[in-house]
Protein backbone atom coordinates (compact mmCIF):
# COMPACT_ATOMS: atom_id res chain seq x y z
CA UNK A 1 0.00 0.00 0.00
CA UNK A 2 1.51 3.57 -0.87
CA UNK A 3 1.68 5.82 1.54
CA UNK A 4 -0.73 9.52 1.08
CA UNK A 5 -1.87 12.01 3.51
CA UNK A 6 -3.16 15.51 3.45
CA UNK A 7 -0.83 17.75 4.01
CA UNK A 8 -2.67 21.24 3.80
CA UNK A 9 -6.36 22.09 4.19
CA UNK A 10 -8.08 25.47 2.81
CA UNK A 11 -11.42 26.29 4.15
CA UNK A 12 -13.88 29.06 3.41
CA UNK A 13 -17.30 29.24 4.60
CA UNK A 14 -18.12 26.01 5.67
CA UNK A 15 -20.65 25.48 8.65
CA UNK A 16 -18.27 27.80 11.06
CA UNK A 17 -14.99 28.12 9.65
CA UNK A 18 -15.07 31.68 8.31
CA UNK A 19 -11.72 30.77 6.80
CA UNK A 20 -8.71 28.08 7.69
CA UNK A 21 -5.38 26.80 6.58
CA UNK A 22 -3.96 24.24 8.41
CA UNK A 23 -1.10 22.51 7.76
CA UNK A 24 -1.93 18.60 9.07
CA UNK A 25 0.84 15.99 9.85
CA UNK A 26 1.66 12.74 7.90
CA UNK A 27 0.43 10.66 11.00
CA UNK A 28 -1.81 11.89 14.01
CA UNK A 29 -3.75 15.31 14.03
CA UNK A 30 -5.64 15.87 16.87
CA UNK A 31 -8.09 18.24 17.26
CA UNK A 32 -9.34 19.66 20.46
CA UNK A 33 -11.87 22.47 21.67
CA UNK A 34 -15.37 22.01 23.79
CA UNK A 35 -18.05 20.96 21.93
CA UNK A 36 -19.94 23.52 19.36
CA UNK A 37 -16.95 24.69 17.89
CA UNK A 38 -15.82 23.80 14.88
CA UNK A 39 -13.99 20.30 15.76
CA UNK A 40 -15.99 17.79 13.66
CA UNK A 41 -16.62 20.61 10.90
CA UNK A 42 -12.94 20.49 10.56
CA UNK A 43 -13.09 16.76 9.48
CA UNK A 44 -15.93 16.84 7.98
CA UNK A 45 -13.97 19.79 5.59
CA UNK A 46 -11.32 17.11 5.32
CA UNK A 47 -14.07 14.72 4.04
CA UNK A 48 -15.56 16.83 1.49
CA UNK A 49 -12.37 17.81 0.14
CA UNK A 50 -11.44 13.88 -0.63
CA UNK A 51 -14.90 13.09 -1.80
CA UNK A 52 -17.01 15.48 -2.76
CA UNK A 53 -19.70 14.37 0.19
CA UNK A 54 -20.15 14.88 3.71
CA UNK A 55 -20.74 12.36 6.37
CA UNK A 56 -23.09 14.77 8.62
CA UNK A 57 -25.35 16.40 6.29
CA UNK A 58 -28.01 14.68 4.15
CA UNK A 59 -27.68 17.93 1.67
CA UNK A 60 -24.34 19.45 0.97
CA UNK A 61 -25.43 22.52 0.34
CA UNK A 62 -26.27 23.07 4.52
CA UNK A 63 -22.93 23.19 5.27
CA UNK A 64 -22.23 26.57 3.35
CA UNK A 65 -21.71 28.84 6.06
CA UNK A 66 -24.80 31.12 7.45
CA UNK A 67 -24.84 34.32 5.89
CA UNK A 68 -22.53 33.05 2.76
CA UNK A 69 -23.42 31.99 -0.54
CA UNK A 70 -20.56 29.51 -1.57
CA UNK A 71 -18.38 26.93 0.51
CA UNK A 72 -14.72 25.90 -0.55
CA UNK A 73 -12.74 23.29 0.73
CA UNK A 74 -9.16 22.58 -1.16
CA UNK A 75 -6.84 19.80 -0.18
CA UNK A 76 -3.06 19.09 -0.71
CA UNK A 77 -2.03 15.44 -1.00
CA UNK A 78 1.23 14.59 -0.60
CA UNK A 79 2.28 10.70 -1.72
CA UNK A 80 5.89 9.51 -3.10
CA UNK A 81 4.24 10.50 -6.60
CA UNK A 82 4.47 14.55 -5.56
CA UNK A 83 1.78 16.80 -4.40
CA UNK A 84 -1.86 17.45 -6.07
CA UNK A 85 -4.88 19.32 -5.13
CA UNK A 86 -8.62 18.28 -4.63
CA UNK A 87 -10.96 20.94 -4.02
CA UNK A 88 -14.91 21.45 -3.94
CA UNK A 89 -16.68 24.06 -4.19
CA UNK A 90 -20.30 24.60 -2.81
CA UNK A 91 -23.42 26.60 -4.03
CA UNK A 92 -26.56 26.38 -3.45
CA UNK A 93 -28.19 24.20 -6.11
CA UNK A 94 -24.51 22.30 -7.44
CA UNK A 95 -20.70 21.23 -6.43
CA UNK A 96 -17.88 21.98 -8.51
CA UNK A 97 -15.24 19.16 -7.96
CA UNK A 98 -11.68 20.00 -9.03
CA UNK A 99 -8.60 17.57 -9.31
CA UNK A 100 -5.64 19.63 -9.84
CA UNK A 101 -7.92 22.50 -10.92
CA UNK A 102 -9.49 19.96 -14.09
CA UNK A 103 -12.62 19.20 -13.89
CA UNK A 104 -12.80 15.14 -12.94
CA UNK A 105 -15.16 12.75 -15.45
CA UNK A 106 -17.23 11.49 -12.57
CA UNK A 107 -17.94 11.86 -8.92
CA UNK A 108 -16.53 8.25 -8.75
CA UNK A 109 -13.60 9.47 -10.42
CA UNK A 110 -13.23 12.25 -7.78
CA UNK A 111 -13.95 10.26 -4.65
CA UNK A 112 -11.45 7.22 -5.06
CA UNK A 113 -8.33 9.31 -5.93
CA UNK A 114 -7.34 9.75 -1.97
CA UNK A 115 -9.47 7.34 -0.24
CA UNK A 116 -10.72 7.88 3.19
CA UNK A 117 -12.81 6.19 5.98
CA UNK A 118 -14.04 7.68 8.54
CA UNK A 119 -15.72 6.81 12.29
CA UNK A 120 -18.60 8.80 14.00
CA UNK A 121 -20.50 8.48 16.78
CA UNK A 122 -24.01 8.59 14.24
CA UNK A 123 -22.43 4.96 13.29
CA UNK A 124 -23.78 2.83 15.86
CA UNK A 125 -26.99 3.08 13.17
CA UNK A 126 -24.92 0.82 10.69
CA UNK A 127 -25.80 -1.96 13.19
CA UNK A 128 -28.92 -1.15 14.81
CA UNK A 129 -30.09 1.33 12.62
CA UNK A 130 -31.79 0.70 9.38
CA UNK A 131 -30.59 -0.86 5.78
CA UNK A 132 -29.52 2.47 4.67
CA UNK A 133 -26.70 2.95 6.45
CA UNK A 134 -24.79 -0.74 5.54
CA UNK A 135 -26.08 -0.17 1.48
CA UNK A 136 -24.15 3.05 1.63
CA UNK A 137 -21.37 1.30 3.27
CA UNK A 138 -21.18 -1.18 0.43
CA UNK A 139 -22.16 1.17 -1.80
CA UNK A 140 -18.92 3.36 -0.82
CA UNK A 141 -16.66 0.19 -1.12
CA UNK A 142 -17.94 -0.66 -4.56
CA UNK A 143 -16.75 2.43 -5.77
CA UNK A 144 -13.18 1.22 -5.48
CA UNK A 145 -13.97 -2.58 -6.00
CA UNK A 146 -15.85 -1.68 -9.58
CA UNK A 147 -14.95 1.16 -11.48
CA UNK A 148 -18.67 2.21 -12.96
CA UNK A 149 -20.41 1.04 -9.68
CA UNK A 150 -21.42 4.56 -9.22
CA UNK A 151 -22.56 5.42 -12.37
CA UNK A 152 -25.00 2.19 -12.68
CA UNK A 153 -26.18 3.54 -9.10
CA UNK A 154 -27.13 6.27 -10.36
CA UNK A 155 -29.01 5.13 -13.80
CA UNK A 156 -30.19 2.23 -11.64
CA UNK A 157 -31.86 5.32 -9.73
CA UNK A 158 -32.80 6.92 -12.17
CA UNK A 159 -34.44 4.21 -14.25
CA UNK A 160 -36.40 2.92 -11.02
CA UNK A 161 -37.78 6.52 -10.59
CA UNK A 162 -39.19 6.85 -14.17
CA UNK A 163 -40.97 3.54 -13.41
CA UNK A 164 -41.98 5.01 -10.30
CA UNK A 165 -43.15 8.64 -11.87
CA UNK A 166 -45.12 7.45 -14.84
CA UNK A 167 -46.85 4.76 -12.60
CA UNK A 168 -48.15 7.57 -10.55
CA UNK A 169 -48.51 9.67 -13.23
CA UNK A 170 -49.89 7.63 -16.30
CA UNK A 171 -51.02 4.46 -14.54
CA UNK A 172 -50.51 0.83 -14.35
CA UNK A 173 -51.45 0.59 -17.70
CA UNK A 174 -48.80 2.88 -18.86
CA UNK A 175 -47.13 2.07 -21.83
CA UNK A 176 -43.55 3.31 -21.57
CA UNK A 177 -43.25 1.15 -17.93
CA UNK A 178 -41.58 -2.25 -19.65
CA UNK A 179 -38.87 -0.19 -20.62
CA UNK A 180 -37.90 1.07 -17.36
CA UNK A 181 -38.41 -1.94 -15.51
CA UNK A 182 -35.94 -3.14 -18.07
CA UNK A 183 -33.92 -1.03 -17.70
CA UNK A 184 -34.12 -1.02 -13.66
CA UNK A 185 -33.34 -4.68 -14.13
CA UNK A 186 -29.76 -4.22 -16.08
CA UNK A 187 -28.36 -1.40 -13.76
CA UNK A 188 -30.02 -2.93 -10.68
CA UNK A 189 -28.30 -6.46 -11.25
CA UNK A 190 -24.91 -5.14 -11.89
CA UNK A 191 -25.49 -3.03 -8.38
CA UNK A 192 -26.29 -6.16 -6.73
CA UNK A 193 -23.02 -7.67 -8.43
CA UNK A 194 -21.15 -4.74 -7.51
CA UNK A 195 -22.29 -5.10 -3.88
CA UNK A 196 -21.52 -8.48 -3.49
CA UNK A 197 -18.49 -7.96 -4.60
CA UNK A 198 -17.87 -5.25 -1.94
CA UNK A 199 -19.30 -7.84 0.28
CA UNK A 200 -16.38 -10.30 -0.51
CA UNK A 201 -13.93 -7.62 -0.36
CA UNK A 202 -15.39 -6.74 3.58
CA UNK A 203 -16.22 -9.65 4.93
CA UNK A 204 -12.92 -11.89 5.86
CA UNK A 205 -11.36 -8.85 8.36
CA UNK A 206 -15.47 -7.78 9.86
CA UNK A 207 -15.10 -11.42 10.97
CA UNK A 208 -11.48 -11.63 11.97
CA UNK A 209 -11.76 -8.40 13.89
CA UNK A 210 -15.24 -9.09 15.21
CA UNK A 211 -13.47 -13.11 16.57
CA UNK A 212 -11.10 -10.86 18.50
CA UNK A 213 -13.18 -8.63 20.16
CA UNK A 214 -16.05 -11.24 20.98
CA UNK A 215 -14.57 -14.76 20.62
CA UNK A 216 -17.97 -16.38 22.03
CA UNK A 217 -20.48 -15.03 19.43
CA UNK A 218 -20.20 -16.36 14.91
CA UNK A 219 -20.97 -13.11 13.25
CA UNK A 220 -21.78 -13.45 9.64
CA UNK A 221 -22.43 -11.14 6.66
CA UNK A 222 -25.34 -11.91 4.60
CA UNK A 223 -26.27 -10.06 1.06
CA UNK A 224 -30.19 -9.75 1.42
CA UNK A 225 -31.63 -9.15 -2.47
CA UNK A 226 -35.28 -8.06 -2.76
CA UNK A 227 -35.39 -8.92 -6.57
CA UNK A 228 -34.18 -12.13 -8.19
CA UNK A 229 -30.74 -11.59 -10.18
CA UNK A 230 -31.74 -12.83 -13.42
CA UNK A 231 -32.43 -9.44 -15.51
CA UNK A 232 -35.39 -11.15 -17.07
CA UNK A 233 -36.99 -12.52 -13.89
CA UNK A 234 -36.10 -9.08 -12.02
CA UNK A 235 -38.04 -6.84 -14.69
CA UNK A 236 -41.31 -9.37 -14.81
CA UNK A 237 -41.02 -9.12 -10.88
CA UNK A 238 -41.37 -5.57 -11.04
CA UNK A 239 -44.04 -5.63 -13.69
CA UNK A 240 -45.77 -8.27 -11.57
CA UNK A 241 -45.72 -5.43 -8.74
CA UNK A 242 -47.00 -2.42 -10.34
CA UNK A 243 -50.54 -2.00 -8.63
CA UNK A 244 -49.07 -2.12 -5.02
CA UNK A 245 -46.07 -0.12 -6.02
CA UNK A 246 -48.26 2.90 -7.07
CA UNK A 247 -49.74 2.68 -3.58
CA UNK A 248 -46.54 2.29 -1.93
CA UNK A 249 -45.00 4.95 -3.77
CA UNK A 250 -42.39 3.16 -4.51
CA UNK A 251 -40.93 0.11 -5.94
CA UNK A 252 -41.19 -2.86 -3.99
CA UNK A 253 -37.94 -5.11 -4.65
CA UNK A 254 -34.78 -3.65 -5.62
CA UNK A 255 -31.25 -2.85 -4.48
CA UNK A 256 -32.49 0.14 -2.93
CA UNK A 257 -34.60 -2.07 -0.81
CA UNK A 258 -31.83 -4.56 -0.29
CA UNK A 259 -29.98 -5.26 2.82
CA UNK A 260 -26.99 -6.01 4.53
CA UNK A 261 -28.10 -8.15 6.88
CA UNK A 262 -25.72 -9.19 9.98
CA UNK A 263 -25.81 -12.37 12.12
CA UNK A 264 -24.88 -13.34 15.26
CA UNK A 265 -25.16 -16.76 15.69
CA UNK A 266 -27.53 -17.18 12.85
CA UNK A 267 -30.04 -14.66 14.21
CA UNK A 268 -30.55 -11.13 12.74
CA UNK A 269 -28.32 -8.58 15.15
CA UNK A 270 -30.37 -5.90 14.24
CA UNK A 271 -33.26 -6.55 17.17
CA UNK A 272 -31.15 -9.17 19.47
CA UNK A 273 -27.70 -7.55 19.48
CA UNK A 274 -26.36 -5.97 23.03
CA UNK A 275 -25.11 -2.15 22.98
CA UNK A 276 -21.40 -3.87 23.22
CA UNK A 277 -21.96 -6.17 20.24
CA UNK A 278 -23.76 -3.48 18.51
CA UNK A 279 -20.04 -1.55 19.01
CA UNK A 280 -18.42 -4.65 18.29
CA UNK A 281 -20.49 -4.92 14.79
CA UNK A 282 -19.48 -1.48 13.92
CA UNK A 283 -16.27 -1.26 14.75
CA UNK A 284 -15.84 -4.50 12.93
CA UNK A 285 -17.48 -3.12 9.87
CA UNK A 286 -15.03 0.14 10.26
CA UNK A 287 -11.75 -1.78 10.61
CA UNK A 288 -13.09 -3.97 7.43
CA UNK A 289 -13.60 -1.21 5.68
CA UNK A 290 -10.41 0.36 6.26
CA UNK A 291 -8.86 -2.87 5.17
CA UNK A 292 -10.79 -3.16 2.30
CA UNK A 293 -10.44 -0.16 1.03
CA UNK A 294 -7.10 0.09 0.96
CA UNK A 295 -6.45 -2.92 -0.48
CA UNK A 296 -8.29 -2.37 -3.46
CA UNK A 297 -6.56 1.21 -4.22
CA UNK A 298 -4.06 0.26 -2.82
CA UNK A 299 -3.20 3.32 -1.00
CA UNK A 300 -3.74 3.92 2.40
CA UNK A 301 -6.79 5.55 3.13
CA UNK A 302 -7.37 8.58 5.31
CA UNK A 303 -8.92 7.60 8.68
CA UNK A 304 -11.23 10.45 10.74
CA UNK A 305 -12.29 9.76 13.94
CA UNK A 306 -14.93 12.13 15.21
CA UNK A 307 -15.75 12.61 18.65
CA UNK A 308 -12.84 10.86 21.06
CA UNK A 309 -14.14 11.76 23.96
CA UNK A 310 -15.49 10.63 27.44
CA UNK A 311 -14.51 8.26 30.26
CA UNK A 312 -18.62 7.65 30.48
CA UNK A 313 -18.40 5.90 27.24
CA UNK A 314 -15.47 3.61 27.77
CA UNK A 315 -16.48 0.63 25.85
CA UNK A 316 -16.58 3.20 22.92
CA UNK A 317 -13.41 4.41 23.61
CA UNK A 318 -12.04 0.86 23.24
CA UNK A 319 -13.17 0.04 20.38
CA UNK A 320 -11.80 3.44 18.61
CA UNK A 321 -8.16 3.49 20.50
CA UNK A 322 -8.36 -0.66 18.91
CA UNK A 323 -8.94 1.10 15.38
CA UNK A 324 -6.41 3.89 15.75
CA UNK A 325 -3.41 1.06 16.81
CA UNK A 326 -4.45 -0.71 13.44
CA UNK A 327 -4.49 2.70 11.35
CA UNK A 328 -1.21 2.82 9.60
CA UNK A 329 -1.61 6.17 7.80
CA UNK A 330 -3.17 9.38 8.28
CA UNK A 331 -5.32 9.38 11.47
CA UNK A 332 -6.99 13.14 12.33
CA UNK A 333 -9.20 13.18 15.45
CA UNK A 334 -11.60 15.34 17.40
CA UNK A 335 -11.92 14.74 21.14
CA UNK A 336 -12.88 17.71 24.09
CA UNK A 337 -10.18 15.53 25.81
CA UNK A 338 -6.81 15.67 24.39
CA UNK A 339 -4.81 13.91 27.38
CA UNK A 340 -6.39 10.81 26.97
CA UNK A 341 -5.59 10.23 23.47
CA UNK A 342 -2.39 8.34 23.33
CA UNK A 343 -0.40 7.72 20.56
CA UNK A 344 2.64 6.40 19.23
CA UNK A 345 4.98 8.14 16.30
CA UNK A 346 4.85 11.69 14.84
CA UNK A 347 1.26 13.81 16.49
CA UNK A 348 0.25 17.13 15.70
CA UNK A 349 -2.56 18.84 18.22
CA UNK A 350 -4.89 21.25 17.08
CA UNK A 351 -7.03 23.53 19.10
CA UNK A 352 -10.11 24.78 17.94
CA UNK A 353 -12.73 27.69 19.74
CA UNK A 354 -15.61 29.53 17.42
CA UNK A 355 -14.64 28.33 13.90
CA UNK A 356 -10.73 29.37 14.37
CA UNK A 357 -7.85 26.69 13.91
CA UNK A 358 -4.63 26.92 16.10
CA UNK A 359 -1.89 24.55 16.53
CA UNK A 360 -1.24 24.10 20.09
CA UNK B 1 -24.45 48.32 -14.99
CA UNK B 2 -25.96 52.05 -14.24
CA UNK B 3 -29.31 52.75 -16.52
CA UNK B 4 -32.57 50.46 -16.03
CA UNK B 5 -31.92 49.52 -20.11
CA UNK B 6 -28.49 48.66 -19.81
CA UNK B 7 -29.53 45.96 -16.80
CA UNK B 8 -32.29 44.28 -18.81
CA UNK B 9 -30.18 43.80 -21.46
CA UNK B 10 -27.89 42.29 -19.33
CA UNK B 11 -30.44 40.13 -17.51
CA UNK B 12 -31.77 38.83 -21.30
CA UNK B 13 -28.17 38.12 -21.99
CA UNK B 14 -27.62 36.25 -19.12
CA UNK B 15 -30.10 33.97 -19.60
CA UNK B 16 -28.31 32.39 -22.34
CA UNK B 17 -26.69 28.68 -21.46
CA UNK B 18 -22.65 29.13 -20.20
CA UNK B 19 -23.51 33.25 -20.08
CA UNK B 20 -23.60 34.74 -16.18
CA UNK B 21 -23.58 37.90 -15.60
CA UNK B 22 -20.50 39.29 -15.81
CA UNK B 23 -20.09 37.60 -19.21
CA UNK B 24 -23.13 39.40 -19.95
CA UNK B 25 -22.06 42.43 -19.11
CA UNK B 26 -18.94 41.86 -21.26
CA UNK B 27 -20.92 41.70 -24.43
CA UNK B 28 -23.07 44.84 -23.66
CA UNK B 29 -19.88 46.55 -23.40
CA UNK B 30 -18.47 45.16 -26.10
CA UNK B 31 -21.52 45.95 -28.13
CA UNK B 32 -21.54 49.70 -26.77
CA UNK B 33 -17.93 50.11 -27.60
CA UNK B 34 -17.70 47.81 -31.30
CA UNK B 35 -18.95 49.25 -34.58
CA UNK B 36 -22.68 50.19 -34.31
CA UNK B 37 -23.45 48.07 -36.95
CA UNK B 38 -22.82 44.87 -35.10
CA UNK B 39 -25.50 45.59 -32.42
CA UNK B 40 -27.98 45.83 -35.42
CA UNK B 41 -27.35 43.37 -37.36
CA UNK B 42 -27.60 41.11 -34.48
CA UNK B 43 -30.76 42.84 -33.49
CA UNK B 44 -32.47 42.73 -36.70
CA UNK B 45 -31.31 38.71 -36.86
CA UNK B 46 -32.70 38.26 -33.20
CA UNK B 47 -35.98 39.78 -34.15
CA UNK B 48 -36.45 37.64 -37.21
CA UNK B 49 -34.82 34.65 -35.89
CA UNK B 50 -38.51 32.97 -34.83
CA UNK B 51 -39.89 33.52 -38.51
CA UNK B 52 -36.82 32.52 -40.80
CA UNK B 53 -35.67 29.32 -39.17
CA UNK B 54 -38.16 26.95 -38.00
CA UNK B 55 -38.42 23.02 -37.49
CA UNK B 56 -38.39 20.84 -41.46
CA UNK B 57 -42.08 19.68 -41.44
CA UNK B 58 -40.44 16.54 -42.47
CA UNK B 59 -37.43 15.31 -39.74
CA UNK B 60 -37.93 18.28 -37.51
CA UNK B 61 -34.25 19.51 -38.68
CA UNK B 62 -33.42 22.95 -38.61
CA UNK B 63 -35.18 24.71 -41.93
CA UNK B 64 -35.12 28.07 -43.32
CA UNK B 65 -38.39 29.46 -43.91
CA UNK B 66 -38.88 30.84 -47.60
CA UNK B 67 -42.34 30.60 -47.98
CA UNK B 68 -42.66 26.85 -50.07
CA UNK B 69 -44.97 24.31 -48.15
CA UNK B 70 -43.84 22.08 -46.91
CA UNK B 71 -41.01 23.34 -45.77
CA UNK B 72 -37.42 21.46 -46.04
CA UNK B 73 -34.11 21.26 -44.73
CA UNK B 74 -30.84 20.97 -46.28
CA UNK B 75 -30.94 17.53 -46.24
CA UNK B 76 -34.89 16.61 -46.90
CA UNK B 77 -33.75 18.69 -50.03
CA UNK B 78 -30.63 16.89 -51.05
CA UNK B 79 -31.35 14.20 -53.74
CA UNK B 80 -28.17 12.24 -53.53
CA UNK B 81 -29.74 11.15 -49.89
CA UNK B 82 -30.38 7.48 -49.23
CA UNK B 83 -34.07 7.82 -48.09
CA UNK B 84 -34.10 4.02 -46.85
CA UNK B 85 -31.73 4.89 -44.27
CA UNK B 86 -32.97 6.78 -41.25
CA UNK B 87 -31.96 7.92 -38.41
CA UNK B 88 -33.42 8.90 -35.04
CA UNK B 89 -32.08 11.35 -33.10
CA UNK B 90 -33.45 13.07 -29.52
CA UNK B 91 -32.22 16.62 -30.62
CA UNK B 92 -31.15 18.93 -33.19
CA UNK B 93 -27.92 19.05 -31.73
CA UNK B 94 -27.43 15.59 -31.85
CA UNK B 95 -28.28 15.48 -35.63
CA UNK B 96 -25.82 18.25 -36.05
CA UNK B 97 -22.65 16.58 -34.50
CA UNK B 98 -23.71 13.13 -36.85
CA UNK B 99 -23.70 15.45 -39.71
CA UNK B 100 -20.35 16.71 -39.13
CA UNK B 101 -18.64 13.38 -39.13
CA UNK B 102 -20.08 13.52 -42.74
CA UNK B 103 -20.51 9.74 -43.14
CA UNK B 104 -24.58 9.34 -42.44
CA UNK B 105 -25.32 9.31 -46.31
CA UNK B 106 -29.33 8.99 -45.11
CA UNK B 107 -31.80 11.00 -43.42
CA UNK B 108 -33.07 11.94 -39.84
CA UNK B 109 -35.89 12.36 -37.82
CA UNK B 110 -35.35 14.26 -34.98
CA UNK B 111 -38.00 13.46 -31.48
CA UNK B 112 -37.26 17.00 -29.89
CA UNK B 113 -37.05 15.03 -26.60
CA UNK B 114 -36.50 12.00 -24.55
CA UNK B 115 -38.65 9.84 -22.98
CA UNK B 116 -38.53 10.92 -19.10
CA UNK B 117 -41.40 10.54 -16.93
CA UNK B 118 -39.65 12.29 -14.06
CA UNK B 119 -39.88 15.70 -16.05
CA UNK B 120 -43.37 14.92 -17.61
CA UNK B 121 -42.25 13.42 -20.68
CA UNK B 122 -44.22 10.01 -21.26
CA UNK B 123 -44.73 8.41 -24.68
CA UNK B 124 -47.73 9.97 -25.78
CA UNK B 125 -45.79 12.91 -26.06
CA UNK B 126 -43.14 11.52 -28.87
CA UNK B 127 -43.67 11.67 -32.23
CA UNK B 128 -43.90 8.15 -32.94
CA UNK B 129 -47.11 8.37 -34.88
CA UNK B 130 -45.35 10.92 -37.43
CA UNK B 131 -42.20 8.47 -37.35
CA UNK B 132 -43.84 5.02 -38.17
CA UNK B 133 -45.56 7.54 -40.96
CA UNK B 134 -42.27 8.29 -42.12
CA UNK B 135 -41.06 5.12 -42.30
CA UNK B 136 -43.93 3.84 -44.93
CA UNK B 137 -43.64 6.92 -46.45
CA UNK B 138 -39.96 6.65 -47.56
CA UNK B 139 -39.94 3.18 -47.48
CA UNK B 140 -37.39 3.05 -44.76
CA UNK B 141 -35.09 -0.24 -45.01
CA UNK B 142 -33.19 0.22 -41.71
CA UNK B 143 -33.31 2.42 -38.36
CA UNK B 144 -30.33 4.19 -36.77
CA UNK B 145 -31.16 4.41 -32.74
CA UNK B 146 -28.55 7.51 -32.48
CA UNK B 147 -30.37 8.93 -28.57
CA UNK B 148 -27.88 9.17 -26.25
CA UNK B 149 -26.59 6.47 -23.94
CA UNK B 150 -28.02 7.63 -20.89
CA UNK B 151 -31.08 6.20 -18.95
CA UNK B 152 -33.29 8.59 -20.72
CA UNK B 153 -31.92 7.84 -24.41
CA UNK B 154 -31.52 4.02 -23.37
CA UNK B 155 -35.14 3.82 -22.24
CA UNK B 156 -36.24 6.07 -25.57
CA UNK B 157 -34.63 3.35 -27.45
CA UNK B 158 -36.37 0.56 -26.30
CA UNK B 159 -39.68 1.78 -26.25
CA UNK B 160 -38.90 2.75 -30.35
CA UNK B 161 -37.91 -0.62 -30.71
CA UNK B 162 -41.09 -1.80 -28.85
CA UNK B 163 -43.49 0.50 -31.02
CA UNK B 164 -41.78 -0.34 -34.38
CA UNK B 165 -41.52 -4.41 -33.23
CA UNK B 166 -44.13 -4.65 -36.40
CA UNK B 167 -43.28 -2.58 -38.93
CA UNK B 168 -40.81 -5.24 -39.95
CA UNK B 169 -37.30 -3.20 -40.66
CA UNK B 170 -34.07 -3.86 -38.80
CA UNK B 171 -33.41 -1.19 -36.37
CA UNK B 172 -29.81 -0.52 -34.87
CA UNK B 173 -28.14 1.21 -32.35
CA UNK B 174 -25.10 3.14 -31.89
CA UNK B 175 -22.17 1.80 -30.90
CA UNK B 176 -20.45 3.37 -27.67
CA UNK B 177 -16.54 3.20 -26.90
CA UNK B 178 -13.07 4.52 -26.96
CA UNK B 179 -12.69 7.88 -28.89
CA UNK B 180 -10.82 7.85 -31.94
CA UNK B 181 -6.44 8.68 -31.59
CA UNK B 182 -6.96 8.52 -27.73
CA UNK B 183 -5.07 5.77 -26.26
CA UNK B 184 -6.52 2.93 -24.50
CA UNK B 185 -4.91 4.14 -21.43
CA UNK B 186 -6.59 7.23 -21.16
CA UNK B 187 -10.00 6.29 -21.49
CA UNK B 188 -12.25 6.16 -18.27
CA UNK B 189 -13.44 2.96 -17.01
CA UNK B 190 -17.19 3.16 -17.79
CA UNK B 191 -16.28 4.43 -21.57
CA UNK B 192 -13.67 1.40 -21.60
CA UNK B 193 -15.90 -1.12 -20.13
CA UNK B 194 -18.78 -0.29 -22.62
CA UNK B 195 -16.14 -0.58 -26.02
CA UNK B 196 -15.29 -4.37 -24.29
CA UNK B 197 -18.74 -5.26 -23.87
CA UNK B 198 -19.87 -4.16 -27.56
CA UNK B 199 -16.70 -5.62 -29.27
CA UNK B 200 -16.84 -6.91 -32.91
CA UNK B 201 -15.52 -9.44 -34.88
CA UNK B 202 -12.33 -8.91 -36.63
Amino acid sequence: MRAQHVSALSVRSFRNIAQADVSLGPRFNVVSGDNGQGKTSLLEAVYVALTSRSFRATKIEESIAFGATQALVRARIDSDDGARWQSVGLRRGGRDLRLDDKRPRSSSEFATRAPVVVFHPGEISLSAGSGAERRRLLDRVALFSSPSAGDELARYTRAVRSRQAALESRGAGSSDLGEWEELSAVHGARVVEARRRALAALAEVAQSTFGELLPEVRFDLVYSATAPSDVADFASELRRSRSIDVRRGSASIGPHRDDLRLELGGKASRRTASQGQHRAIVLSLKMAELAAVGALSSLRPVLLLDDVSSELDRARSTALFSLLSRASGQVLLSTTRPEIIETTGDRVDFVVRAGAISPL
Amino acid sequence: MTTPKLRRLVQLLARLPGVGEKTAQRYVLYLLAADPSIARDLGEELSRLHETIRPCDECGNLAEADGQSPLLCQVCRDDRRDPALLCVVGRVQDLLAIERTGTMRGRYFVLGKLLSPLDGVGPESLPIPRLKQKIARDGVRELIVATPPSVDGEATALLLKRELDGVGIPLTRIASGVPHGGDLEFADPITMGRALSGRQRL
